[in-house]
């Protein structure tokens, strides 16, 4: 009995934390600020994150394997599909693959072209980024601009490709059409909107205390870890690595349009979502430059081997229908080899490792997509902080589950 | 051209092997060579080659991958130099280009295919090839497998240069019953002309007008209706003659292309049957140098039509108004019930059709030992007209093999119409009359398509076609050859015909267990000499001969077994080299 009394008045005993065990909880896969149905499960101890193991596949749509049984051309709208955020990027970065195979040179004109549309797609996945940061710390009027700002560029890339987000509008040589007339002045008009929406998102977010609380030291990695991960893109530069394909290994016209890299410093939440923002305006300086570099001229490869005929040969001669049934049915013909591909995507490297057999579909495609290392880092970045600090981190790292999927 | 300037083939026939009708063709470009071959070696684009030194500059080019591409030019026909596609550089005539077919290899020979001038020339054939042609590719059955589709795009893919209307010539000329000309289509290479002269040995074609003019035309009041006339549309590389039984029936694209062994006579050619779903659409020869060479007759190209109408889909009893259908397993029933209390009381017949495979005629031997079966009848179609190259007057594909599968259980297949007995099953119902049917107290069948003998049957059972099913067929010189379910059987109750009757065994109490293709040819390697140690997997695609089967006379032209010979031909051709005209017969 006296055992018992004085445990029971130890002054030690009640000052001492509560024993706990560590707890598992699944975030997602159905939860709405988990984009691109993702899981998490999480090992917690109360608040605190021990462990996080990210589960993919609930997106899977066996695009490699799709690609085999199509034709080269017929894989495009696969690509759409990767980061649907950012369509037109997927598209070019595997036709350069595919044109890289044969050796093919693409028109100025179509080169311009891709840059412009690739441009307005970075801007449209960043704007959708950040406007799911600011809607998943409250602030819901900066998902309303940042939506409004991508619409706004969403109708013109609907009015382009005929879809706002399947684009499929890049071809093997050039792409599909040209810019419609009128276009190019729409596209003027509603630029300063959007950059006028996202200086608004700047203003309310930026200097927002409760928001750099939320986001300042949290999620942080160094460069030289990010490096290792596999980090590329807006993640890795907010680190203060400068490495962008653009710049690194120039491709299309990039080497004659005059931008800057932003780079952060701490590579955390914070810094993430400011350089965004920052690209945003560096891709719509780009854009500019596009719209007063690009020369007339056509806008697809002169070879009836790869592009398909006008359609004015196809209906009144031989040589058009023939070239047409043989690029439908059969697919270009694809000299052997295996190559690797790589852009800049909105997240980062976007790269594809295409083999081909010498036939008219691809032997094996796989997509290094940006978003896919970048998860596999999640555990890493929200280990030991708070529950609630998931979201803001998971939002900042961009993940589209189209990409990382596939 | 004679046989006479052939070379004779070495072979371990004793008399006189005479050259069938292809090897006459075969031999075209070396019949001067009396000399045995030997090897050349010789030079193609730098690499060295070993060839036959019958060989032309196109098949030794062949053996190394490397494609020289030609339209007239044919391994089993005389070389004609019609199209010029196929010229190449020569060591030996240095800044000139001559014709691939034409020039035979030579020891030392240097080729050039890839040379600037080659590609010009060949860039420059199909620009003219294409001046006339009619911009048809919609609406034409040859697209999809057009040799002008394939080298346009490998070697011209460039715009039209033509601002004149083009040349307008007859559309759709009909030549035969089985071939339609469409001359706007036509590039002149003459393989048609000299497949009826060479090998058909009916000369029933020829080119009429000059230049550009020129037409393929059949002669006035002489219609294209040889035998082999399907040959041609084949051999066309383009879609100038079309069968017109399959023409507008299918795009070539949507066909499965399936190995298997024409059922249309005892010759047994192999074939490539063409499907859709459940649909069969056409027949193509399939090479065999032993049967049919690359040719088949313009009959054994509609065998496919009893795969598709007038089936017996569904299994059914009573007999002509009074017959339902009740599904397969009242209907072995009812078989049952039928025959068993006739089992061992004699007067019962089995009928087994000359069109069964041999698993099928097997099951119905196995059947009649159980039963007690007197008499077996072997039935068929009846025999018609016979040629000396592949047509034989026997109609049935398997008669050696019903025979032998009777010997092998040791009875008497009677070739003769049933009489006798009071009770029949038939393993399917070819040339089962309806006087003898209705004279039947009992008559089981298991039937491919509807007829006379099907309307009077007490039980009838759908019987899968030969195309749709698994199975060996022995062929009128005993060559054993394979068959495989080319076209999906999805019909009605349909099951092969040994499987009906493993239904009707296991419902008179036997357990014999036939569950499998393989076991239904088991019942025969076990019991006959002839078959011993052959299992049904191990039969090769192109089949084997049944030695003590081989005939002591042949038909004067008709493909025989010889033996093994340096391989020619497709076999040398490299793997992932498109295949060339030799493999299917086809124009490909």
């Amino acid at each position: 009995m006296t055992e018992y009394a004085a445990q029971d008045h130890d002054p030690l005993a009640l000052e001492s934390e509560l024993p706990s065990s560590p707890m598992t909880v699944n975030l997602g896969p159905s939860h709405p600020a988990m984009h691109g149905t993702v899981r998490l499960v999480l090992t917690l101890d109360g608040e605190t994150i021990v462990e996080a193991v990210p589960e993919i596949g609930f997106l899977h749509r066996g695009f490699s394997k799709s690609s085999e049984n199509s034709t080269w051309t017929q894989v495009l709208p696969y690509t759409d599909r990767l980061n649907y955020v950012s369509p037109y990027l997927n598209n070019v970065a595997y036709v350069m693959g595919v044109e890289k195979l044969i050796g093919l040179k693409v028109p100025e004109r179509a080169e311009y072209i891709r840059v412009l549309t690739g441009e307005i797609s970075r801007i449209t996945d960043h704007l959708t980024c950040i406007g799911a940061i600011g809607l998943e710390l409250g602030a819901f009027t900066v998902f309303l601009y940042a939506i409004e700002a991508r619409e706004l560029l969403w109708d013109r890339i609907a009015e382009l490709s005929g879809a706002r987000v399947t684009v499929s509008w890049m071809r093997v040589g050039g792409c599909a059409n040209d810019i419609p007339p009128g276009w190019v002045e729409k596209l003027v008009e509603c630029l300063p909107r959007v950059l006028e929406l996202t200086d608004e998102i700047d203003v309310l977010l930026t200097r927002n205390r409760i928001f750099v609380d939320r986001t300042r030291g949290i999620g942080v990695i160094g460069g030289d870890e990010a490096i290792d991960w596999g980090f590329t893109g807006p993640c890795l530069r907010a680190c203060g690595v400068n490495y962008d394909v653009r710049k690194a290994h120039p491709y299309s016209v990039y080497d004659r349009i005059d931008f800057e890299v932003p780079l952060g410093s701490n590579g955390d939440t914070y810094d993430r979502y400011v350089l965004r923002l920052e690209e945003i305006r560096q891709s719509h300086r780009i854009i500019q430059q596009c719209l007063e570099q690009m020369p007339p001229g056509p806008i697809i490869v002169d070879d009836w081997r790869y592009a398909l005929p006008p359609k004015k040969d196809v209906f009144s001669s031989i040589e058009g229908v023939m070239a047409h049934f043989k690029l439908i049915m059969e697919g270009i013909q694809v000299p052997p080899g295996e190559i690797y591909a790589y852009c800049e995507g909105a997240n980062g490297e976007l790269g594809f490792h295409i083999v081909s057999n010498g036939k008219g579909k691809p032997y094996a495609i796989q997509v290094r997509a940006p978003g896919f290392p970048i998860l596999s880092g999640l555990p890493r970045l929200i280990k030991g902080h708070m529950v609630a600090d998931i979201i803001p981190i998971f939002d900042s790292i961009n993940m589209i589950g189209g990409e990382v999927e596939q | 051209m004679s046989d006479g300037g052939a070379p004779k083939t070495p072979g371990t026939q004793p008399a006189a092997v005479s050259t069938g009708g292809g090897q006459a063709g075969a031999a075209a470009g070396q019949a001067s060579i009396a000399a045995p071959p030997k090897t050349v070696r010789l030079e193609v684009d730098g690499r060295p080659v070993e060839a036959d030194s019958r060989d032309n500059l196109i098949e030794a080019a062949r053996r190394i991958g490397v494609q020289i591409p030609y339209f007239c030019y044919h391994p089993r026909l005389s070389i004609a130099g019609q199209c010029r596609m196929c010229l190449v550089e020569t060591s030996d005539a240095p800044g000139r280009l001559v014709p691939g077919c034409q020039v035979r290899v030579k020891e030392g020979l240097k080729v050039v295919t890839t040379s600037p001038a080659v590609k010009e020339n060949q860039r420059g054939c199909m620009e003219f090839h294409l001046v006339n042609h009619p911009v048809d590719c919609a609406i034409c059955d040859e697209s999809g497998e057009c040799k002008l589709q394939d080298y346009y795009m490998e070697y011209d893919h460039q715009p039209t240069r033509i601002r004149t209307y083009k040349l307008n010539k007859p559309k759709r000329e009909i030549f035969g019953p089985l071939v339609v000309y469409d001359a706007e289509r036509c590039i002149m290479c003459t393989r048609c002309v000299r497949f009826m002269d060479e090998i058909a040995q009916e000369p029933q074609l020829a080119v009429v007008q000059r230049a550009t003019y020129s037409l393929i035309a059949t002669f006035p009041g002489q219609p294209l209706d040889s035998k082999y006339s399907g040959n041609t549309v084949d051999i066309c590389p383009v879609g100038a003659l079309l069968n017109r039984d399959f023409r507008f029936q299918s795009r070539v694209w949507f066909l499965n292309k399936s190995p298997s062994v024409c059922t249309g006579c005892a010759n047994g050619c192999n074939v490539y049957v063409e499907s859709r779903g459940t649909v069969a659409y056409r027949e193509l020869p399939r090479r065999n140098e032993e049967v049919n060479q690359v040719w088949m007759c313009d009959e054994g190209r509609l065998t496919h039509h009893p795969v598709n109408d007038n089936r017996v889909e569904w299994a059914r009893q009573g007999r002509g108004d009074a017959a339902e259908s009740v599904g397969p397993r009242l209907a072995v029933e009812r078989a049952v019930e039928l025959l068993k209390p006739l089992a061992g009381k004699g007067g019962i017949g089995i009928y087994i059709s000359a069109q069964s495979t041999m698993e099928e005629a097997a099951a119905a031997l196995l059947l009649g030992k159980e039963l007690g079966a007197e008499r077996y009848f072997l039935g068929g179609k009846p025999a018609c007209d016979e040629d000396e190259f592949l047509i034989r007057a026997d109609k049935n594909p398997n008669t050696r093999g019903v025979k032998l599968a009777g010997e092998a259980f040791g009875v008497r297949v009677e070739d003769r119409p049933p009489e006798g007995v009071k009770a029949m099953f038939a393993m399917r119902t070819d040339g089962l009359s309806d006087a003898v049917a209705q004279r039947l107290e009992l008559l089981v069948v298991a039937s491919q398509n509807e007829d006379e003998a099907t309307r009077a049957a007490d039980v009838t059972l759908p019987c899968m076609a030969v195309y749709e099913q698994d199975g060996t067929l022995v062929n009128w010189y005993g060559r054993l050859q394979r068959v495989w379910p080319s076209v999906p059987a999805q019909r009605g109750d349909t099951a092969p015909g040994w499987l009906w009757v493993e239904r009707i065994l296991a419902g008179l109490g036997y357990t014999h267990q036939v569950k499998s293709t393989s076991v239904a040819f088991q019942l025969l390697s076990a019991r006959s000499a002839d078959l011993a140690e052959l299992t049904l997997e191990r039969i090769p695609e192109q089949g084997v001969v049944l030695p003590r089967l081989l005939p002591a006379e042949w038909p004067k032209r008709a493909p025989r077994p010889s033996a093994p010979q340096a391989p020619r031909g497709p076999q040398t051709t490299p793997p992932g080299t498109k295949v060339g005209d030799e493999a299917s017969g086809g124009s490909r």
